[in-house]
């Protein structure tokens, strides 16, 4: 039976996996250690290692990494630094190899240090990826990965598990992808905070069969709700597209703050969100150029100029009926940061509608300033949406 | 009060000064202004039983009354509560429906609100969590040049030549300060210098977000007419004068939507 309460803090969360991990270890498993969206984790499934993440989302670890990485550093980075060496995350020590890519200069710096504590495999990931080159590139350290994993695993990746692994990876996207699309619907059949507690526990699994089943359950239960109109909360509340990062659980503050200020967040863009769940591996390809393929279409702020990103944004407004739109950055991304000008641009200028920059980190020392920028954000779109019914009536 | 008029409250509990203001069916009632000191929920209390008093007015005459600034969650008497981005676009449109941009000064934060025609909010910005280019900015300063917060605005008037302030950060520009005290530097040419860099700082994050030609500056910062000059210069506008307080614009806004909110009720 899949339980559909969002109540597990994130440390939870990890703890219980990490037990299920170790039970697994017992048993002769192996853990891959992945930190972002463009790890293709069908080659950890088609080695039969159990993919983790182990992105830092939470505050606790950063002080243990300030002691080496510089504060002025993006939260991620140095929450991620700070888990793997101040002893008090349970799964770090259960990886036997991390995979890791030149996403952000950050990130890439750091490796270099994580590369102490387990081993480690860095990605050389291409940053103008429409360009043919790239794909070429980045179809070759596809195929250095796997030289890696196997060595590291002491297992054999053939084209036969790729493919198998690659099946259950777009079977979890569909059901994603289905599980997002219910919020379409006006009002929603669940919060965006239950949403993200839910599908980041979901994806904390060993067994991915019962992933595969806990998101059909979870699926299943949001149609019953639509079917029977039982909406999340009332139509009143503005629907907020989010994007950039922030959307998973335990890095989820502002995002939480914006439905407790009365909005409701109806779909996240970006990392943890639905960037790209829509995108499926194709199966009838060789399955390391397949997953090349796919991998490269991810939409993070690292590449450039990432027309996907704003083609996402632009058509996920429309299909979400959306009111307003927030986009959240980590203090230090300057990626994201700069990045969310163009966003700003064409949330304002093509579509009209009010837009929210937010930077912020891991602590909740802001979280009064931040109340007030989303009150005052979720006004505009109130007030101003009853004068404008006003005007329309004077008219 | 013997005319009967319906009064409506606005109370704005900032974060060095709580204002508040009663509005009836003909305008501006009364308005009181006070230290918020460290307790704001008594600040609330107390300038809202202040603007009572100058009414000659009790509770049970507020029709409705809407809370604002950062202290409005702790005020348990107010009918609702609004944010000061929209309390001070109302405010502003309330005493001239022309103006399309409010710049507002407070004492922790400043913010750039565009309008809509109607008053309601259009877009904002505001500066990140940090004193600089707000009115603690001032205080901070006025302190280390042993000067009256209030009077800084005035004797600015006689510097010759404006100090180069290089820091943002509060914490270093006072060192700054300082230095150029012990350098022999005039506190005149001092005072106009943390002038230009207030200005310097909140024309920037205007600028971002792009002015209109009918901008009024208001909050507490803007009776300093070092900054408000050293602004006008930076943005090459002229500021439409409101005639009212510009530190009350914000719980006048409040008050404005008090009465909105009761006939809407």
């Amino acid at each position: 039976m899949t339980d559909l309460k969002a109540d597990k803090t994130i440390g939870e969360v990890r703890t219980d996996v990490a037990l299920q991990i170790e039970m697994a270890k017992d048993e002769g498993k192996k853990v891959v250690g992945l930190m972002c969206s463009y790890f293709p984790i069908e080659m950890a499934l088609a080695a039969g290692a159990i993919p983790v993440g182990l992105c830092g989302t939470t505050e606790e670890p950063i002080a243990a990494a300030e002691k080496v990485l510089p504060a002025d550093q993006c939260p991620m980075v140095k929450a991620t630094y700070g888990r793997s060496v101040n002893n008090t995350c349970p799964l770090f020590p259960l990886a036997d190899c991390i995979v890791g890519e030149t996403t952000c200069d950050g990130r890439k710096k750091m490796y270099e240090l994580l590369a102490r504590e387990k081993p480690m495999h860095v990605m050389d990931l291409p940053q103008k990826p429409e360009e043919k080159e790239a794909l070429e590139h980045w179809t070759a350290e596809m195929g250095k990965l796997k030289v890696f994993l196997e060595e590291q695993l002491d297992a054999e990746i053939t084209d036969e598990s790729l493919r198998q692994a690659i099946k259950q990876t777009n079977k979890e996207r569909a059901l994603l992808t289905e599980i997002h699309g219910c919020r379409k619907v006006h009002p929603v059949p669940i919060m965006a905070g239950e949403l993200v507690g839910l599908t980041t526990t979901f994806g904390y699994c060993v067994d991915r069969d019962n992933y595969t089943t806990r998101l059909a359950t979870l699926l299943d239960e949001l149609k019953r709700r639509i079917r029977d109109k039982e909406f999340a909360c009332s139509p009143d509340r503005p629907r907020i597209l989010w994007t950039g990062l922030g959307n998973s659980l335990g890095c989820d503050k502002v995002l939480k703050l914006v439905e407790e200020c009365g909005g409701v967040v109806v779909c996240q863009e970006g990392c943890g969100g639905i960037t790209r769940l829509e995108d499926p591996v194709d199966e009838d390809k060789d399955p390391v150029q397949a997953l090349a393929e796919r991998y490269l279409r991810v939409t993070c702020s690292c590449m450039t100029p990432n027309t996907t990103r704003f083609e996402d944004i632009d058509r996920l407004i429309s299909e979400y009926n959306i009111q307003g739109v927030i986009d959240l950055t980590w203090q230090f991304c300057h990626t994201f940061n700069i990045e969310s000008y163009r966003v700003g641009e064409l949330v304002k200028e093509k579509h009209g509608l009010p837009f929210l920059h937010i930077i912020t980190d891991f602590s909740q020392s802001d979280v009064g300033q931040l109340r007030v920028r989303i009150e005052g954000f979720l006004e505009q779109i109130t007030l101003g949406r009853k004068s404008a019914g006003r005007r329309g009536a004077q008219s | 009060m013997a005319t009967g008029d319906a009064l409506f409250a606005g109370i704005d509990v900032g974060s060095l000064t709580a204002k508040s203001v009663l509005m009836g069916n003909n305008g501006i009632v009364s308005y009181a202004v006070m230290d918020t000191g460290t307790n704001p929920k008594k600040a609330g209390e107390t300038v809202f039983a202040k603007v009572l008093h100058e009414a000659g007015s009790e509770r049970p005459e507020i029709r409705y009354a809407v809370g604002t600034g950062y202290g409005r969650v702790s005020l348990s008497f107010v009918d609702r509560t609004i944010t000061e981005l929209t309390c001070h676009a109302r405010g502003a449109h309330f005493l001239d429906p022309s103006i399309r941009t409010v710049i507002d000064i407070g004492g922790q934060d400043s913010k750039v609100i565009n309008l809509n025609a109607d008053g309601s909010m259009f877009d904002f910005v505001m500066n990140d969590k940090c004193a600089a280019g707000t009115g603690r900015f001032l205080q901070v300063m006025a302190r280390a040049l042993e000067l009256d917060l209030e009077a800084m605005g005035t004797f600015s008037l006689s510097a010759r030549k404006p100090s180069r302030i290089n820091s943002t950060c509060t914490v270093f520009a006072e060192s700054e300060v300082v230095s150029l005290l012990a350098s022999g530097e005039a506190k005149q040419d001092i005072v106009a210098g943390l002038h230009l860099s207030v200005a310097r700082r909140v024309g920037n994050m205007a600028k971002r977000l792009g002015i209109h030609e009918r901008t009024v500056f208001v909050g507490g910062v803007a009776k300093n007419v070092g900054v408000r000059n050293a602004l006008e210069d930076f943005l090459e506008v002229h500021f439409t004068p409101l005639g009212e307080d510009p530190q009350i614009i914000g719980a006048l806004g409040a008050a404005v939507l008090a009465k909105g909110q009761y006939l809407k009720e």
